[in-house]
């Protein structure tokens, strides 16, 4: 009767991780309801333990390639690198909010735990290999992430960013549903192993109207998450209504994630279709380096300005996407290793940014920190630098990893119009430079910053600093994770 | 055959109208109604496919509770249904536009569908024979063994959902009494009640 | 013209005739029903009931049926007309439909479904609709506070009610009736499964609105509740639909749990008697119980009702399936439906 036996059915061990992760969040939730306090900070430290355990699971189950639960999920290095980034994000979006959820009065256990949550689906969008199997991570990363918005739920604007995300967020899952149907009533199957032999057999002489509208609906949905143009309008108003901890998650978590989901369904499903989704990918592309440049310069807040600045670097990152090549990948992952570690730093500065106990989000604001705090000025004027691509930072290197290989891909424009967006976004990366350093104090923010920031703050900045000069631990697992998406 | 067909065009028709009613209907509460007149047809839809197991769950889950819940809301919700009319027809020529483009494409797709070659060969699981396996025993030997890792996956979204709607939610409120059940049967005549004499012209 | 009489109208007259016989006894014993009510409640409260029309007030529900027939349907002028006058009929037709998959003995049932107890807790969910509906349309603040009363109150037992038709689904292996009456054979479920049995019964109390729970009509602060604004034959609808629920819930307990149409013994004397006649009887003495629920318990508060059903019996019929399931699983007891 039983369709397969079940030890057949029952191969987990590749996804250990993800269980882990799983039980040790229903087991926090557990002691966050039973502890009858609303003191997090103890959940905290339980929850950054319980990612750092999920980081060694990672490294250690992701040795061998594997596949799981009868072809639903898989892992490779391209995983074990990613789910390393989005682990290190979501661990350091909680250790920067237990300081500030305390002073602003959100100190609810609830936040490490959906942390914790949002980062198991994160995984598991990086891991699935099969449209069901991504569609279930995605959502479950982006309930999290919509109940995250709207965390400061007393604020009028929180509750609007949580909403317009929520409804955003579904008009785009629709979307992705939509083309994965229409993919599916094409190819009789949603597992990408399926789905990559049926569209290799067949490509070369014909190209199927339904597939391709498939895969556009599936771009579009997808960079609705990632927050390329078109699809970015969400963006800046989210960024600046939810809790400045969570978009410091916002900025970097799922948007590795997304980025990881872009390159596993381009690459692996339809790699043979290259040249129908290459055009989109360079539209998405310009279309983000554009807005993230020319839109930035006329912001006043720091978050919105973050906002820009993050929709710009996803579509510097597809420039490597954008040709196709294992090198223009390995691009987009060292690309998205030092965006992560840019932003991080960047909001860890912005969580400095408190007068007489009281969060302020102006630019203006910021108006000689170098007088006041000159430790964080130098740190904050490094990540600036870095973002706006000027050596020797890592950010230039990860400008140069993602442009090089659309060169040779022949798509020269694209680079070009790459550099010259750069040029532009230099412009309000180093105004913030001359207002922390030229500008007089109009009033000083408050000290200490705190130790977890001040961590966070040391980590990010070394990383970026000392990128040029030992840049293996990106580079050499980035090369390896690059070619096992396209030896695979 | 032909009172097959002439079934499923009923409940065919009368699911697209009740669809069209729930966007177009003035008061909210008749969308609802209509919505699940909607969800009615379907599972009789589902039934004639055979899918008997299906379409029962439909009726619990969607008619049973989701539509109650949602009936609930919306009957206790006081909206201006004039202004919110107005709003829509403000927006109307964008959503007509989209709706359009959406329909251009759909019959671009079907028109010039195809189904690769292939398509047979990867389906993971072929459909059983509904006369020899029922519905539900053929559900349930996929579900929980091959599609586990996506049950449990969608396990964790409805969690991930329930505690969120209790993190927005919920506020303590302080000043409450609280009834404990356990207090209450734990309480003895002999605690609470002490029989006192009273001498007469004496008093307590 | 043959064949069309051989293949379409014969058969549709012929399951008119059946549903027919379903309906008409149903419908009496709905009258007598109401009959038994006020003569059981006057027995414990020592006093005599309905005894004036005919011999021993046999004919009682007759005349009420009859008074109520005849007297004006009044629709309040604020009401939404269609609304208010559909939601008596679909309380009336839920309580109907459900009859359809009743196993009244071995084979005799109309439509031997492959889900019929899922067909059942479908079409007892939706009972919930009519009276929301009715208290709405009323347009009416006690009406509208019984229909919200009677929602949240539907909704939150109908999920007890699920776990422990899962419970008994799994000791059956099927979701047909006549399978699950047939399990019995050997014994009631209502021996092993007791505590599921006892969760059943009080969550069918709270299910049908009847007393303890008979929050969404009290008398007491809310003059009747939903029903308030209705006469005449809506009122009637109303009132019909109510005890034929309650009929319905007894059917599904006695399937569920007292073996259907099974004898309590197979032995001689006592499966001489046909199948339905044992039906019948197991129904009547659930009726009986809940005629003697009322007369003995006062009304739940509300709060109180709510945490019975969310606090004490969900986590119980939750931990109960996951019981049966372990047992079932370790002893190797699963029917051969499931392990197959």
């Amino acid at each position: 009767m039983n369709p397969m036996p079940a030890s057949e059915a029952m191969v987990f061990s590749p996804a250990v991780p993800e269980i882990f992760l799983a039980c040790a969040a229903m087991a926090l939730l557990m002691i966050g309801v039973f502890r009858r306090s609303d003191e997090s900070r103890t959940l905290s430290t339980l929850s950054v333990a319980t990612l750092a355990i999920a980081f060694v699971l990672v490294v250690i189950f992701g040795r061998e390639p594997a596949r799981a639960f009868e072809g639903l999920f898989i892992v490779d290095q391209f995983a074990v690198f990613m789910k390393a980034l989005v682990l290190i994000g979501s661990a350091s979006a909680i250790v920067l909010a237990v300081r500030f959820n305390a002073n602003e009065g959100l100190d609810r256990f609830e936040y490490p735990v959906i942390v914790v949550l949002a980062t198991l689906g994160m995984m598991m969008m990086i891991s699935a290999n099969d449209f069901i199997a991504l569609y279930l991570g995605l959502e479950l990363q982006s309930l999290s992430l919509y109940v995250l918005a709207a965390f400061r739920r007393d604020s009028v604007r929180s509750t609007e960013a949580g909403l317009k995300y929520f409804v955003l967020g579904a008009l785009s899952s629709g979307l992705l549903l939509y083309g994965a149907s229409l993919i599916y009533g094409f190819a009789g199957s949603t597992g990408f192993d399926a789905l990559a032999r049926v569209l290799a057999a067949g490509a070369p002489e014909s190209t199927w109207i339904g597939v391709v509208f498939g895969l556009v609906f599936v771009s579009a949905g997808l960079a609705f998450k990632v927050s390329a143009v078109p699809f970015h309008m969400w963006t800046p108003d989210v960024y600046e209504g939810a809790p400045t901890p969570v978009t410091a998650f916002f900025a970097v978590a799922p948007k590795v994630a997304a980025v990881a989901l872009f390159l596993r369904v381009l690459t692996g499903p339809f790699g043979p279709l290259v040249a129908d989704w290459q055009q989109v990918i360079v539209v998405i592309s310009v279309g983000s380096m554009l807005i993230g440049a020319f839109a930035a310069i006329v912001q006043t807040n720091i978050k919105r300005l973050m906002a820009y600045s993050s929709i710009g670097h996803v579509g510097y990152a597809f420039v490597g996407l954008a040709a196709g090549t294992e090198a223009g990948v390995r691009g987009v992952l060292i690309y998205m290793a030092i965006y992560l570690f840019m932003n991080l730093g960047t909001f860890a500065c912005i969580l400095c940014m408190r007068q007489n106990g009281r969060m302020v989000e102006d630019i203006e604001d910021l108006a000689g920190l170098s007088k006041t705090h000159p430790m964080v000025a130098a740190a904050m004027g490094t990540f600036m630098f870095s973002m706006a691509g000027i050596p020797p930072l890592a950010g230039f290197f990860g400008k140069v990893y993602v442009f090089l290989p659309a060169i040779e891909a022949g798509l020269v424009t694209l680079a070009v119009i790459g550099v010259l967006t750069s040029v532009v976004s230099c412009f309000y990366y180093l105004r913030i430079v001359k207002i922390m350093y030229f500008d007089e104090v109009v009033e000083p923010f408050d000290r200490p910053i705190g130790r977890e920031v001040g961590a966070i703050l040391w980590a990010t900045g070394l990383v970026i600093l000392l990128f040029i000069v030992y840049p293996a631990p990106i580079l050499a697992p980035a090369t390896t994770a690059a070619a096992s998406l396209f030896g695979g | 055959m032909i009172i097959h067909s002439l079934t499923f065009y009923m409940f065919a028709a009368v699911a697209v109208a009740s669809g069209v009613m729930v966007i177009s209907a003035r008061n909210p509460v008749h969308s609802v109604l209509f919505l699940i007149l909607a969800f009615f047809n379907s599972a009789a839809l589902f039934v004639l496919m055979g899918a008997e197991f299906l379409a029962m769950v439909l009726v619990v889950v969607y008619v049973g509770a989701v539509a109650v819940l949602f009936l609930f809301v919306v009957m206790m919700l006081d909206i201006n249904f004039r202004e919110m009319r107005h709003g829509a027809l403000q927006y109307l020529p964008i959503g007509g536009l989209v709706g359009i483009v959406l329909l251009a494409e759909l019959v671009l797709v079907f028109g010039s569908w195809a189904v690769a070659p292939e398509a047979a060969d990867v389906a993971t699981i072929p459909t059983p024979d509904p006369t020899v396996v029922t519905n539900t025993h053929a559900l349930g030997s996929v579900l929980y063994t091959r599609f586990v890792y996506l049950f449990q996956a969608a396990g964790m979204i409805l969690l991930v959902a329930m505690v969120g709607a209790i993190v927005l939610t919920l506020r303590q409120r302080d000043g409450l009494r609280r009834q404990s059940i356990a207090e209450q049967n734990a309480r003895r005549k002999s605690d609470t009640i002490e029989v006192v004499k009273v001498p007469s012209r004496g008093g307590v | 013209m043959v064949d069309f009489w051989a293949s379409y109208a014969w058969p549709t007259a012929k399951i008119v005739l059946y549903i027919i016989a379903i309906v008409v006894p149903l419908l009496l014993a709905i009258a007598y029903l109401t009959y038994a009510e006020r003569k059981v409640i006057a027995a414990m409260q020592m006093r005599k009931g309905p005894n004036v029309v005919g011999p021993f007030g046999l004919l009682q529900p007759i005349a009420d049926g009859l008074k109520l027939l005849l007297k004006e349907t009044i629709i309040p002028a604020g009401a939404n007309r269609v609304v208010f006058v559909l939601a008596p009929m679909i309380t009336f037709i839920l309580a109907l439909v459900a009859w359809a998959v009743i196993p009244f003995g071995p084979g005799v049932v109309l439509a031997d479904i492959n889900v019929g107890i899922l067909y059942l807790f479908a079409i007892s969910s939706l009972g919930v609709y009519g009276i929301i509906m009715a208290g709405w349309a009323s347009n009416s603040r006690y009406a509208f506070l019984g229909a919200l009363r009677s929602a949240a109150q539907m909704v939150s037992y109908e999920v007890s009610i699920g776990f422990v038709i899962i419970t008994v689904l799994l000791c059956v292996g099927s979701l047909n009736l006549s399978d699950i009456v047939l399990a019995q054979q050997n014994i009631w479920f209502a021996i092993p499964l007791l505590p599921m049995f006892v969760v059943f019964f009080i969550s069918g109390l709270a299910e049908t609105n009847r007393a303890p729970f008979d929050l969404p009509e009290a008398e007491a602060e809310l003059v009747s509740g939903y029903n308030v604004e209705y006469s005449s034959m809506a009122f009637a609808l109303f009132f019909l639909g109510e005890y034929a629920n309650m009929i319905l819930m007894s059917a599904m307990t006695s399937i569920l749990f007292l073996g259907g149409w099974l004898p309590p013994v197979d032995v001689a004397p006592l499966n001489w008697i046909p199948g339905p006649v044992w039906f019948a009887l197991k129904i009547a003495a659930c009726l009986f119980v809940f005629l003697w629920v009322r007369a003995t318990f006062p009304r739940y508060r509300y709060d109180q009702l709510m945490r019975l059903g969310w606090k004490v019996f969900l986590p119980l019929s939750l931990a109960w399936v996951i019981i049966t399931a372990g047992v079932l699983v370790a002893m190797d007891w699963l029917p051969d439906t499931i392990a197959g």
